[in-house]
């Protein structure tokens, strides 16, 4: 100190006259010891108190602030991934649960549609049944019916024609000519 | 509105320059009953006003509205061959209104500060612009110049920053006085900057803080090497010391010349102006206008003052620290 104030001393001197008062009037360079004394000792007290009532406080606070915001945005950087991942699976189940409804409606269709066709199927092959068996029962009722008729007739006409020869006729030997004549009727 | 804080600066000249004034036609009859010399219309209203002394005008609410008091005389106390004049001057006393004010100012900051943290809210009025001010200072002064680990720095020069802006700006309201406009007062600041450096310089490199203070520099030829410390070292002690007095010369010369032209402005608007108003008194209204041109000016050179004495001592630190690189 005492070093730069003789620094200062020395290089006040040639630079005094332009300030130098006259007649008294304090120089502007003179150092004043009291006044360094009281500038060391208020700035000392100054620098202690602030450090410990005003920037330490302060600049806690804005670091805490500052961690807190930093924090924050950690999180909300999570958040953000997290919801991104979510709402990527919520998508994915999303098009899965799609998939297989359509799936579902396919096979539906599907379903509906081999079952009508078996349906139909099975109708038709059971119409066919019905009437195969209506045929049959035509066909052998026309045979039964025929069959009748003609026995009938057979009967008619040896009725007939015994009556009209006056005689009885052998039923079995006579039967069997009109049977056989009837048969060519029949073959024709 | 807008010519609002303008009409205020100009009352506050006006004021300022009130006990000048006064003092003037305090000193006319003593003079005219003294003699008729021209001698002793003279008065020196400018160099009262920049110099110390152990009297100070305040404000006061009889007419003329200022009181001059006198400031209690201590004996000296003597510490070896020192005499050390301990009394209060007027700057002493606004190194304390300063010190109280800026105290009082940020440590209240601060616990709105604290209290508006705690409950979730970002700080409002005066603790914002305190924690606007102290991150700039801190984020774009102090961390950058200092360098690494250079938050223990922090209080120091937020401290010397806070402290020259009080001092700057009490020196340009009415009836203040310019406390860094006073050599002794910078001289003492920048030998604590220069301390901080030095401590710092040793802190950072131990042995090798030597280096800063010799030159010993291996890449040159053997023979060279004494020769070049001979020539060199005191160099570099030179270099140490003319940092700090430059940061001293800057900060008083600015803040006393900024004073200097404002008082001659003022002194000039009383020339002009006259006693009896005449239509040529408003030749007056331009050095009035130019004093609060300037004034408005040095309120800005208050700032900048500041700024750059903490940005110097951040870049002082920072360099000796990186010294050894």
């Amino acid at each position: 100190m005492r070093s730069t104030l003789t620094i200062l001393a020395a290089l006040a001197v040639p630079a005094t006259p332009a300030l130098a008062a006259e007649g008294g009037n304090p120089n502007l360079l003179d150092p004043h010891y009291g006044l360094m004394f009281w500038t060391m000792v208020i700035f000392a007290a100054l620098f202690l108190l602030l450090r410990k009532f005003a920037f330490g406080p302060i600049l806690d606070a804005v670091n805490a602030r500052e961690q807190a915001i930093a924090d924050a945005m950690a999180a909300a950087e999570r958040d953000r991934a997290e919801s991104a991942r979510i709402l990527a699976e919520q998508k994915a189940s999303i098009e899965a649960a799609r998939t297989e409804a359509q799936r579902y409606i396919a096979e539906g269709r599907a379903t509906a549609e081999s079952m009508r066709t078996e349906m139909l199927e099975a109708t038709r092959v059971q119409q066919g049944e019905l009437l195969d068996r209506a045929r049959k029962e035509i066909e052998s009722e026309k045979v039964k019916a025929i069959d009748e008729l003609r026995r009938e007739a057979v009967d008619i006409a040896l009725a007939g024609a015994g009556r009209l020869i006056g005689q009885k006729l052998d039923a079995a030997a006579d039967r069997k000519l009109v049977e056989e004549y009837l048969a060519t009727l029949g073959s024709k | 509105m807008k010519i609002g804080p303008f009409a205020s600066l100009l009352a506050a000249v006006l004021l300022a320059a009130a006990p000048l004034r006064a003092q003037e036609h305090a000193e006319a009859p003593a003079s005219a009953a003294a003699a008729e010399t021209a001698q002793a219309e003279k008065v020196d209203i400018i160099t009262p006003h920049i110099t110390d002394g152990n009297h100070m005008e305040v404000p006061w609410i009889l007419p003329p509205f200022f009181k001059e008091i006198t400031l209690p005389h201590f004996e000296p106390v003597h510490i070896g061959p020192v005499t050390l004049d301990l009394s209060p001057t007027k700057h002493v006393v606004f190194l304390f209104i300063g010190a109280i004010l800026l105290f009082t100012l940020l440590t209240v900051s601060a616990r709105r500060h604290a209290r508006a943290t705690r409950s979730g809210q970002a700080p409002k009025g005066g603790p914002n612009v305190a924690e606007a001010m102290i991150l700039y200072i801190r984020n774009e002064v102090i961390l950058p110049n200092v360098g690494h680990h250079g938050e223990k720095f922090v209080p120091y020069l937020l401290t010397v920053f806070f402290f020259i802006l009080t001092l700057n700006l009490l020196g340009l309201v009415p009836f203040g006085s310019t406390a860094t406009g006073n050599i002794s007062v910078t001289a003492t600041l920048a030998f604590l900057t220069f301390v901080t450096v030095e401590v710092a310089g040793i802190r950072a490199n131990g042995w090798g803080y030597l280096n800063t203070l010799f030159y010993w520099n291996n890449d040159l030829p053997v023979v060279m090497r004494p020769l070049m410390f001979l020539i060199m070292s005191p160099v570099e002690m030179i270099g140490k010391l003319t940092k700090p007095f430059a940061l001293a010369i800057r900060l008083f010369a600015n803040m006393t010349a900024g004073h200097i032209v404002v008082l001659a402005f003022v002194g000039l608007f009383f020339g002009f102006a006259g006693t009896v108003l005449t239509f040529s008194s408003l030749v007056a209204l331009a050095p009035i206008t130019m004093a609060v041109l300037i004034m408005v000016l040095e309120i800005f050179v208050a700032f900048l003052q500041a700024f750059i004495f903490t940005l110097l001592s951040s870049v002082f630190i920072g360099q000796i620290r990186e010294a050894h690189h």
